[in-house]
């Protein structure tokens, strides 16, 4: 695949081309409202873009909504008609996704497409480019490295941008990168000298890769013998039970599905957000709850992310993005505890030394 | 921190309390820290980081910690309100806990802030700080603490909502709500919030929508503020679960000055004091009734 690269002014005359053109373009930039943080959103232009900011949203917003309607019912005397909901997607492209949230969307792939295709799942990914920038390293919560991924993983992206003096250096990943690059190649320059971005990667990848690197095969035969342990109530504490972990998580993908009256001639089914960490997720009719408190409950998303899903999909359910430790009010911290339970397998397996944890 | 610490562990070596909740340092910045063995002591710390309302570990709600039915809690003058509405509201017994109260001068908005405390970090709890030594505890540590500064970003963000038209207002509120994804991470963090079955998890009827549309994020978050006029404690933990930074402290602080205003009552550390829902006067003004 090939490198080109791109400057500023380019990359904004290109936006102003494609927007002109009815594809919707969804970049970091700042949320509308008094919190002002950087998520990702629809953006009109390149001045609204923050590029290089770990948005604290996550991009899966944009294929899996929080809240979604997916059927619609119309009720006429006796007769109900069902109204499917579209599930086409216009022409769309991420700018500026990190390496962990575009990585995050294949991932997912794989529960979206497994007994049932999903498709507005689907017809999403389908209709959108994904443009990565290469992450500068991030910060003390995050741990890609660990997961098996880094700041310039090109997994999940049709493209990543390297940040350079003045624009970017862009490398093609996937032959629809190549295609849509080929598209609108009179904005893109050739390469040129690449001291500049093989320095900003090697940099990204040092800070990165001294962070603790758990070992996640050795914890994930520590989940599958440790259902019953006295760590999950110990470690649950101080969890609040409150589910922005998951709701925040690229990853995290579960949902719940309502019926909802809009008057008394119909009505829509929605799709929406659901989180593991409430009790209500496994509240049985019966008023039973094989998911009792709040260790049962912060077990199971630790064992759906690093015991189940790589059972099931040969990969583990977690980019390494940080962002549950970094949103959680009472400090739960997802690498402390990859952590604790890496030490807790070292005494089992004795190939896994506590130190090594700490091996770059 | 030592005396802290000393009594803590005496607390515990005693067996007069089974865990006691206080604070640590965590990889990012303060958290809450759960000391069931003496030797944990030394952990706890206190400091203008600890922003968090750890009575909220008090609530019934909280089934994972039933396994240790004393506890002894580190409250700071602020925190003791919130105890206050669980005793005055028959949610706890007074002589089941122990309340470790530390003298406070302010806290930061955020549990991994640096740096002295200025208007611009402050939480927005400590604008009108009434209590920096707490009353309602049965050890009192630390030494007397300075005012914190004022809240400047407080007091500018009220007058902007007063100075709205009501159609202003409930646009600004319409854009906050429709930022809402519905996790009822602000029900869950909230001290206040102890009831086992919440109005928006009842589904027969469902009274509140649960999808992250305007009409079940609006109905969610008035109802909420609602339940919490006259009940209150402003800590402000609400705002800072939020993963999506909608302003709840804001409408808790709006609504808690109408309450002041019409009901004449203010959260306070007295038990004893009834809640404005809790209590009859017939000098009501109702006003608001047509």
């Amino acid at each position: 695949m090939q490198t080109r690269s791109i400057k500023t002014k380019e990359l904004s005359a290109l936006l102003d081309q494609l927007r002109a053109a009815g594809v919707e373009i969804i970049a970091p930039a700042r949320a509308p409202g008094v919190g002002r943080a950087v998520v990702y959103r629809r953006v009109s232009g390149f001045s609204d873009i923050i590029m290089g900011v770990q948005p604290r949203g996550t991009l899966k917003e944009h294929f899996l909504p929080a809240s979604e309607r997916i059927l619609g019912w119309r009720r006429g005397g006796a007769h109900l008609e069902l109204l499917e909901a579209s599930t086409d997607c216009a022409p769309r492209i991420v700018l500026g996704a990190f390496p962990c949230d575009a990585a995050a969307l294949e991932v997912v792939d794989a529960v979206m497409g497994w007994d049932y295709r999903d498709e507005f799942w689907f017809n999403r990914r389908q209709a959108t480019i994904v443009v990565s920038i290469a992450c500068d390293g991030g910060d003390e919560s995050c741990f890609c490295h660990a997961v098996g991924l880094s700041p310039g993983s090109t997994r999940g992206a049709d493209l990543m941008f390297v940040p350079v003096d003045g624009g970017f250096q862009v490398e093609v990943t996937t032959g629809r990168g190549q295609a849509w690059l080929e598209e609108h190649q009179e904005y893109f320059s050739e390469a040129g000298d690449s001291t500049q971005a093989v320095a900003f990667q090697e940099r990204a990848t040092t800070r990165s890769s001294q962070r603790p690197r758990p070992h996640m095969e050795s914890i994930g035969r520590w989940l599958k013998n440790n259902f019953q342990h006295d760590y999950w109530d110990q470690l649950a504490l101080r969890c609040h039970g409150c589910g922005a972990c998951t709701m925040v998580c690229p990853t995290c993908h579960c949902f719940d599905l309502v019926d909802e009256p809009e008057g008394p001639e119909g009505g829509s089914r929605r799709r929406n957000w659901d989180t593991c960490q409430a009790a209500t997720f496994t509240l049985h009719a019966s008023g039973h709850n094989p998911r009792p408190g709040q260790g049962a409950r912060y077990r199971q998303r630790i064992l759906h992310k690093f015991s189940i899903y790589p059972a099931r999909f040969h990969e583990l359910l977690c980019t390494g993005c940080g962002r549950c430790s970094r949103v959680c009010s009472s400090g739960m911290d997802m690498l402390e505890l990859l952590g604790e339970i890496h030490d807790m397998a070292s005494i089992t397996e004795p190939t896994t030394s506590p130190e090594a944890r700490n091996e770059p | 921190m030592k005396e802290l610490q000393d009594l803590a562990r005496r607390l515990l070596l005693e067996g007069r309390v089974d865990i006691v909740i206080g604070y640590q340092q965590g990889p990012r910045g303060v958290r809450p820290s759960f000391v069931t063995r003496p030797e944990q002591a030394d952990a706890l710390i206190f400091d203008e980081r600890c922003v968090h309302n750890l009575v909220t570990y008090l609530s019934p709600r909280r089934a994972h910690l039933a396994a240790w039915p004393r506890r002894a809690v580190v409250v700071k003058g602020c925190d003791t309100r919130a105890v206050a509405v669980l005793l005055r509201e028959s949610h706890i017994d007074r002589e089941d806990i122990v309340l470790i109260g530390l003298r406070c001068g302010g806290v930061h908005r955020s549990a991994e802030a640096s740096g002295p405390l200025t208007a611009e970090s402050v939480a927005f709890r400590c604008a009108d700080c009434s209590i920096r030594e707490p009353e309602l505890v049965d050890h009192l540590l630390g030494d007397p603490r300075p005012a914190p500064p004022g809240n400047s970003r407080l007091a500018e963000r009220i007058g902007q909502l007063e100075s709205m038209s009501h159609e202003q207002r409930r646009e600004f509120w319409n854009n906050e709500f429709s930022r809402c994804i519905r996790c009822h991470a602000c029900r869950q963090v909230c001290p206040m919030c102890y009831c086992e079955r919440c109005i928006a998890d009842k589904t027969r009827p469902r009274w509140i929508e649960s999808s992250a549309h305007l009409r079940g994020n609006t109905a969610w978050n008035m109802i909420r503020a609602m339940h919490l006029a006259g009940r209150c404690v402003g800590c402000g933990e609400c705002g800072r679960a939020c993963p999506v930074g909608i302003p709840l402290g804001l409408l808790n602080r709006k609504l808690a000055m109408v309450v002041d205003e019409h009901f004449d009552y203010r959260a306070t550390d007295d038990p004893e004091v009834p809640g404005p829902l809790g209590s009859f006067r017939s000098d009501d003004a109702e006003e608001f009734i047509v």
